[in-house]
This record gives structure tokens, sequence and C-alpha cells, in this order.
């Protein structure tokens, strides 16, 4: 049984040892959020800057206020959405890219050189695509699932004796849809270190055999995943409680709070990608290594390792 | 808030002490004869004697009863055709009722469950059998299928001062709770469930079909009920429980006694967990009794505070409640269409177990239905043609006591840093639909359902408080009370309600009620334009001087965007503290202020007390010179921080 706790410390080195990509990372989700923001501030600003009824929003939080402002025909924020769902996808597309690269300095865990890396983000960036495809199908009985329970709970909250039945349908229901969905991700994120690791080019393969390991080696695997994503939401949940605490008047203080837990959150998702890696070389590529140390004389299989380096020099 | 706490730290240490614990079955009281414990003389004209029999078959959700009315003819003429309601039938498909909800929810399908008739078995008159006489009539509509209301006419006319005796055999068939009335799981909300006489009322008989936006008008009596049901079940109803016996056969007969009421409703389930209080006002002691769900018990003195500092805010306002008893009710989850609902002496509220306490929903809803017994109940105005008066005016009042308990700003929400004002909650409903309909309209005849909501509750409630401006909060308060002591035991109209209010404000409101009662204009004042410029503009390089010393040219000039021509106020203040008040009358469609001062526009404010709720605009009352960026800056990071989460989420993807 491997040392799960040296996995987590190790992935977590790794993160803080190549930060540079968490830092890059957020910076980038910021400012293409922040793109996606101007026409809603320019909008607001229109109305509100000039108005001493906006103070109510910016005193406090006065709820009429807020959607009197949502409303307002010059501004109209729910046709801001779309603008900043755009670039919610353009950073979707992002990472994508960044995927290979990220895994690639977690694997290696050294500095790349900027080339190397981005060598490797586009070198494994249409692997991703279609292992994307593979994930997208995957997730549709899912989610059908997860559908199927809150059609359900509605049922139950709405006509079950037990009051609260439906509730806790919902959420028991919905908990375990979110468990199945980290499996899946644990799954996914496999195929993906073992793509690079093995420099895979049958994205089919590397979901077979990513499917094999992960459930060879699940729960080892999914406390891993499991421990981060909790101290990922307590982290969300406790920024979220000291930002209910900000007075509404630090809109700095409180948008510090909010960013800090965003940060946090990116670091955690980094953090399980970072372990699996540290999880799939001491599995795999470790004892190959010794082998080689040991008995220099005999010539070792070709390194998985060295050869994904391959790929991408 | 904080002027509230001390009265709310008294009023929860009195519950707590009055508290009387949870009753696990309903209490039989003492059998009185019905009419020896109210008033000696009665309160209304009592034009109706209703005296019921009833048969509940609980797991068939039926009632076979028999009806005797005894009806007293006060209309100065001899009447021989008299309408009932039998608003049951209008949970049928083809109903008027079924016909207006699709058509104002196009996607609105028919659930069998929701099947609901009631069925004249026999009706005798004056000694006759006039069972084949009834024919169903449509006088709002003409529909052939809608069966809300029947007509019979009698052999021989009854003439005035005389009574006449109705004997009516019924069977009702409950459907699932979709409006108000029916079943859900083992609850029963038995309301407008007997055939009910029509009013005679402005020298005419008054008897709408039922109708999708509209509620009801009856005529004031006394009612004697006697459900007989399953001794398990817990019942509440209308007036007050006077026996209660057990039969051989397992089931119990309740009797309830009601006077001065114009109708009765009941409830029963067998889960219901019971609490009992009181309040004195100044009639004398009430009973109150709350019928709460078991997973709801931790909400019960959330509701019972809030009705009585409701009940202690309307006598003190405007008048006393006369009857013995409240009856609180508590619908189960999935039956909650029977929420928010008032009946004489028996109101049902809306509880959810998950209820944050900064949240105010129950008490809105038990404080608004409270507020019906004095709006709707006692001053029985007619809810087909003027909802407002019950249902506006009860907006408004309720608004105002939970303003008094909570703070204006925060009586609707006050729960995680977010406020909110219930005055603004409904200010927010009244612009949705401010130009859809005039508020003196028949509540079947507004645009849609939406807008019948907007402008009964929420506009009424606006021009009200909008007209506390005009003639003082006070005055307004003065003349509601007038009103209700006036009214009271009878079926006023519009007329009534805004004559009162010129009469005890004594001043001529005709100009306010055309536009805000009678007319659909919108009224919307802005800051069109403003601010401040050097007078000696034309001087290229101006000489140097001291910042008090430069005389600047402030124009503000004012517009009314909307056709509702009202008076306001206009606050001027410039950057060396001097304030400058307008009083524009509206008239003209613009009015420009130009000020020559030593000092710079602050800021212009129209309405600065925030007194004119009508006003379907407020960010455009006001122009501040240097802008103020908080609330820009606070929804941008708010809005950034989500485009950021729904970036990461999506990337979860990846």
């Amino acid at each position: 049984m491997m040392n799960q706790s040296g996995i987590l410390s190790e992935g977590a080195r790794r993160v803080w040892r190549h930060q540079r990509v968490l830092w890059w990372f957020f910076a980038v989700n910021l400012i293409l959020a922040s793109f996606g923001t101007v026409p809603v501030s320019s909008a607001v600003g229109r109305v509100a800057d000039h108005s001493l009824y906006s103070q109510r929003l910016s005193e406090g939080f006065d709820l009429s206020a807020f959607f009197d402002l949502a409303g307002n025909p010059e501004v109209a924020l729910q046709s801001k959405f779309p603008g900043s769902l755009l670039f919610a996808l353009v950073f979707f597309v992002f990472a994508l890219f960044l995927a290979g690269g990220i895994l690639e300095t977690y694997r290696g865990d050294r500095k790349l050189t900027t080339a190397e890396f981005f060598q490797a983000c586009g070198g494994f960036l249409w692997r991703w695509v279609r292992l994307l495809i593979f994930l997208l199908i995957v997730l549709v009985p899912i989610t059908t699932v997860g559908s199927g329970i809150t059609a359900w709970s509605e049922t139950l909250s709405s006509d079950a004796a037990q009051e609260k039945l439906g509730f806790w349908v919902d959420v028991v229901g919905l908990l375990l849809v979110a468990l199945l969905l980290m499996s899946v991700r644990l799954w996914f994120d496999m195929a993906q270190v073992h793509a690079v690791a093995e420099d895979e080019r049958s994205m089919l393969r590397a979901t077979a055999r990513a499917f094999r390991l992960t459930l060879g080696n699940f729960g080892s695997l999914f406390w891993v995943y499991l421990r981060i994503s909790l101290l990922g939401w307590v982290g969300l949940a406790t920024a979220i409680l000291i930002w209910t605490r900000i007075p509404a008047q630090r809109v700095g203080l409180s948008f510090l709070v909010l960013e800090s837990a965003l940060l946090w959150w990116i670091g955690t998702r980094l953090w399980q990608r970072a372990s699996e890696t540290v999880w799939y070389e001491r599995q795999w590529l470790t004892p190959v290594m010794m082998t080689a140390v040991s008995a220099p004389e005999v010539l070792p299989p070709p390194a998985p390792a060295a050869s994904s380096e391959g790929a991408i020099s | 808030m904080s002027r509230c706490t001390p009265v709310l730290l008294l009023s929860a240490a009195v519950i707590f002490i009055t508290y009387t614990c949870c009753e696990a079955h309903a209490q039989a009281t003492p059998a009185t004869e019905p009419g020896t414990s109210a008033a000696p003389k009665p309160l209304s004209e009592r034009v109706v004697d209703y005296q019921i029999d009833a048969r509940v078959d609980a797991r068939k959700k039926t009632i076979d009863a028999t009806e005797t009315l005894t009806y007293r003819n006060l209309t100065g003429q001899p009447q021989d055709t008299f309408p009932f309601h039998l608003y049951l039938n209008a949970f049928q498909p083809q109903s008027t009722f079924m016909r207006e909800v699709r058509r104002n929810h196009p996607n609105f399908d028919w659930h069998g469950e929701n099947y609901a008739s009631a069925e004249i078995k026999s009706f005798e008159a004056a000694g006759g059998d006039l069972t084949s006489q009834i024919h169903f009539i449509a006088p709002d509509d003409g529909n052939a299928d809608d069966r809300t209301v029947f007509q019979v006419k009698l052999a021989r006319p009854v003439a005035p001062g005389e009574s006449v005796q109705f004997k009516i055999t019924f069977h009702d068939q409950l459907g699932e709770v979709f409006a108000r009335t029916g079943y859900k799981r083992n609850f029963i909300m038995g309301a407008q469930w007997f055939p009910k006489v029509g009013v005679w009322w402005q020298g005419g008989w008054n008897c709408h079909q039922f109708h999708a936006g509209t509620e009801f008008f009856a005529d004031l009596g006394t009612f004697d009920v006697r459900l007989t049901l399953p001794q398990e079940e817990i019942a509440g109803a209308s007036g007050e429980e006077v026996s209660s016996v057990n039969h051989t056969d397992g089931t119990k007969t309740v009797t309830f006694h009601g006077e001065d009421i114009h109708d009765f409703a009941w409830t029963a389930e067998p889960e219901f967990r019971v609490f009992t209080d009181s309040f004195t006002g100044s009639a004398g002691m009430v009973k109150i009794r709350l019928l709460t769900q078991p997973g709801h018990v931790n909400m019960a003195e959330r509701n019972i505070r809030i009705l009585k500092e409701t009940m202690k805010r309307f006598d003190r306002w405007y008048g006393p409640y006369p009857y013995k008893q409240i009856t609180l009710v508590d619908p189960p989850h999935g039956g909650l269409r029977a929420s928010g609902m008032e009946y004489p002496t028996l109101i049902t509220g809306l509880t959810f177990w998950w209820m944050p306490k900064g949240w105010y929903l129950l008490e809105e809803a038990v404080s608004h239905e409270f507020g019906h017994q004095y709006w709707y109940g006692m001053v029985a105005t007619n809810e087909f043609e003027d909802a407002w008066l019950d249902e506006g005016i009860n907006n408004y009042a309720e608004m105002k006591v939970m303003d008094d308990i909570y703070g204006k700003d925060r009586s609707d929400t006050d729960f995680l840093g977010m406020t909110n004002g219930e005055r603004s909650y409904q200010h927010r409903g009244y612009v949705g639909a401010a130009d859809k309909d005039p508020i003196a309209r028949f509540g079947y005849q507004y645009m849609n359902s939406a807008s019948y909501g907007d402008i009964t509750y929420n506009k009424t409630a606006m021009m009200l408080l909008t007209l506390e401006k005009i003639i003082g909060e006070d005055t307004l308060r003065r003349a509601l009370r007038a009103y209700f002591m006036r009214y009271r035991f009878k079926h006023p109209a519009k007329e009534d309600f805004l004559k009162t209010l010129e009469e005890v404000s004594g001043q001529t409101l005709r100009w306010y009620f055309d536009q805000a009662v009678y007319g659909t204009q919108v009224l919307d004042y802005e800051i069109l334009q403003s601010g401040s410029d050097r007078v000696d503009w034309v001087e290229q390089n101006p000489p140097e001087k001291e910042k008090s010393e430069t005389l600047y040219r402030t124009t503000v000039l004012v517009h009314r965007k909307g056709d509702f021509i009202f008076p306001v106020d206009v606050l001027v203040k410039f950057d060396n503290g001097e304030q400058v008040r307008e009083h524009w009358d509206g008239r003209d469609r613009w009015v420009r202020y130009s000020y020559d001062k030593r000092a710079r526009l602050v800021s212009a404010e129209i309405d600065p007390e925030h007194a004119v709720w009508l006003d379907k605009d407020f960010y455009n009352n006001s122009y501040v010179a240097k802008p103020v960026s908080g609330a820009r800056r606070k929804l941008s990071a708010y809005w950034l921080v989500f485009t950021q989460l729904l970036a990461q989420w999506l990337t979860w993807l990846v």
C-alpha cells in the first residue's frame, strides 16, 4: 500500500514548486473574466454612477435596488450573460490547451522552458479534445441520473408523507452524483497522466488503460481526490463565510477574499492533478528506474517517461 | 432595527411564558347554545343564516351535506329569483376558471386529480321542490360549460322584510388542491364548498362566476355547521367550536358556530399539531389556535408571534377585532396552493421547515391574511369587482405592520447581508405592470393574472403609500380607521373608500384618484440634465480666483417622463453646504432651475424624502455631479467573480 500522505504532500510540493502554473492559470482566468465584466461595469455605471439611489447597493445590498438596476433597460444585466459565457468558454479552451504542459511540468518535476511547455501544450491538445468527447459521452448517463434524482425529489417533496424526504433524497442523490463525477474525473485525469507519461496517442487505449488502473486502485486514488476536494470546498465555504461578514462598503476587501477563494479552488484542482501524477510515477515508473540503477548491465525496457519527453522535445 | 430589539425580546419572553404546549388532540369545549355567547346586538344585518350538516368521507374526499339557508329579504323589493355560487365546479376543464388559467399560462396542463365538483341533489324553497328548476347561468362570459353559478325561480316572490328558507342537499367531490380548496394527502381544506347565495348589491344580484383571478363576495350572517368526520381528524373552522361528540362508528361530529361572518371554511388533518395562545385587544380576549404540521413545530413560535404583533397593531390603528377566536392553519408540503388565504376568523399561512429567520415570507403571509379579517372579513367588499379594496388596502396595512416590527428597509429580507423592505418588494411588483390596468377594474377583466396581482395588490399599496405624502401618514391612518369603523359589516364600494379619504383628510383628492385609481398613467420623473458652469466661461484665460470667489451657473432640468402629474420637491445641494429646495407642480413636461452661486452643484434630487412610491424608476430621480462608483465597483466585482467561477466550473471538463 502506497503512502497516501506522501502522495498528497508530494503533489502539494509540486504545485508549490511550479506555482507559476497556478498564477498563470489564475491570472488568465481573471483577465478573461474582466473582459466579460467590462460591458456590465459600463452599463451599471451609466445608471448608477450619478444616482443617489445606488447608495443602497454601495452601502449595503438592497435586493430591490439590485433588481431595479438589473432590470433597467440601460443595464439589462441578463443580456450580459452571453458575453461572460463567451469568455468563460475561451478560458475553457485555454485550459484545454494548457493541460498538456501542466501535466508535463508535474511529471518531470522540473522547470520546463517556455518552448518545452508550449510544445507539450500543443502536442497534446487534439488528444485532449478526443478525450473530452469520450468524457462527454460518459457524462450523459450521469447527468440523466442527476436529473432523474432531482425530478424524483421534487415529486417526493410534494407528495411524500415525510416532508423532508424529498430534500434528503436530493441531498444524498446529488452527493452520490458528485462522487460519481469525481470518480469519472479521476478516471479521465488518469487517462491524461497516462497519455503524457506513455506518450499514448490513442485516447481510446488511454481511456481503457486508465479505467483499469483507476478501478484497480480506486480506494487509494479516490481517497486522494476526495480529501483534496473537501479541502477545496472547505476553503470556498470559509471564504464565503468571511465574505458575508465583511462590511458592505469594503468592496476591495471582499473582492480579495473571493479571489483568494478562487485561487485556492484552482490550486486544489492542480493539486489533484499533481498528486495523481505522483501516484502514477510511483506505481509504474519508479521500479523501472530502480532496476536501471541496480543492474546497469541489463538494458531496461524503453522508459515511458523518456519516450514522452522525446515526443515533445 | 435596533429600536425594535427590546420589543422583540419582550415579545419573545411573553410568548415563552404564555405559550401553552402542543395539544395532542383537539379539545372539546363546553357546549353553548349558538348565538348566546356573542354580543347581544348583532354586529351585522345578518342577511343569511346557514345551518349545514355535513358528513366528510376523509378517504374519498367527499362531502355529503344538507344546508338550510334562511335568507332575509332586505333588498327593499320582492324577490323571486335567487342566484347561488357553486365554486367547486370551477375545477373542471371547461370552466371559465380553467379557461382563464390556460389563457394566462399557455403551458398549463390539466391534471385529473384536480377535478372537483359540487352537485345539488335536491333543492327546496318555501316548501316546494325546485330541484328541476335549477339552471346554470354564466353572467360574465356566457360560457355554457361553466357551472359555478346556478339560479332558481321561486313559485312566489319573497316580500321585502320577509324570509325564505332554502333546503339544499348536495354532494361535493374535492380535488387535489389547485387553488385554495381541496386536499393534499390527509389534509383537507374545505373552502367554497357549499352552495352560497349571491348578494343583492347596488340594485341587483351580484353573483359572478368563479374566475381564475377573482375571489369572493357574500352576505354576512350566522353559520352553524356540524361536521361529521373520522375521530382521528383534528378539525378547525371559521367561528368557534361549540361541541365535539364521538360516535360509536369511529366518527365524531364537531359543531362550529360563527356570527357576523360571510363565509365558512374548515380544515381537517390527523397530523395537525395544535398550539393555542391568546391576544387581548380592545374588544376583549381572542383565542389563537394554530394548526400546524408536525415538521413545522419549530416555526410555531414565529407564526404565533407575528399573528399577535399584527393583531396588536390592527387593534391600535384601525379598530377592534370583535370575534372570540382566530384560527391559523398551516397547510402541508405539496398543499401550498391552499396557503396564504383568508376566510372569516380562519386564515392559512405559509411555512416551510427550512425558512431562515431573516426571510420574512412566513410573517408576511400571516400578517397579510390576518389583515383580511378587517379588509374583506368585516369590511366585506366585493372581491370580484373591487379586489383592490381588500387586497390592496391590506397589502398596505400589512406593509405598515412589517415595517413597524422589522424596519422599513428590512421588513421583507434581512439575510446574509442582503436586505429588502417590503415596500421595495411591492414596488418591484407594481413596476412590472404599471401601465397595464387601472386599479379600479373588475378582477377578471385585467390583462392577465400577473397584472391583476401587480396592480390590485402592489399598485394599490404604492398608491396609498404615496398618498401619505399628500395627506400625511397619521391622517391616512385615521382615514383607514374611519373607513373601517364606518363600513365594517357592510359592503362598501370604491367611492365609499375614496370619499372617506377625502372627508378625513379634508382635501380634494380627485386629481390623484383619477390618475392613480381610475387611470393607467405612469409616474416617472427624472433629472434630465444638470451641472455647473463658470459664469465667465467665455473668458479664455480667466483670472485666478479663490475657490469661493468663482461664480458658477448651475442648472437643473427636471423632466416628467410619464403622464402622471404629481407635485414634487427637488433638493439641490452645492459644494459650499448650501441647499435649495424647489417645489414643482409637475404640470408642464419639464422645468429648469438655474442658480448663480459661488459654489458648484453637488447633487440634485427629486423627492428627497423618497415618499413618491408610485414613481416607476428611482435611479433617475437624482444626479450626483461627482460620480459615486461604489455600486458599480461592487456589482462589477461580483460579476467578475461569477464569470471566473463559471469558467472554473467549465474547466472541470478538461
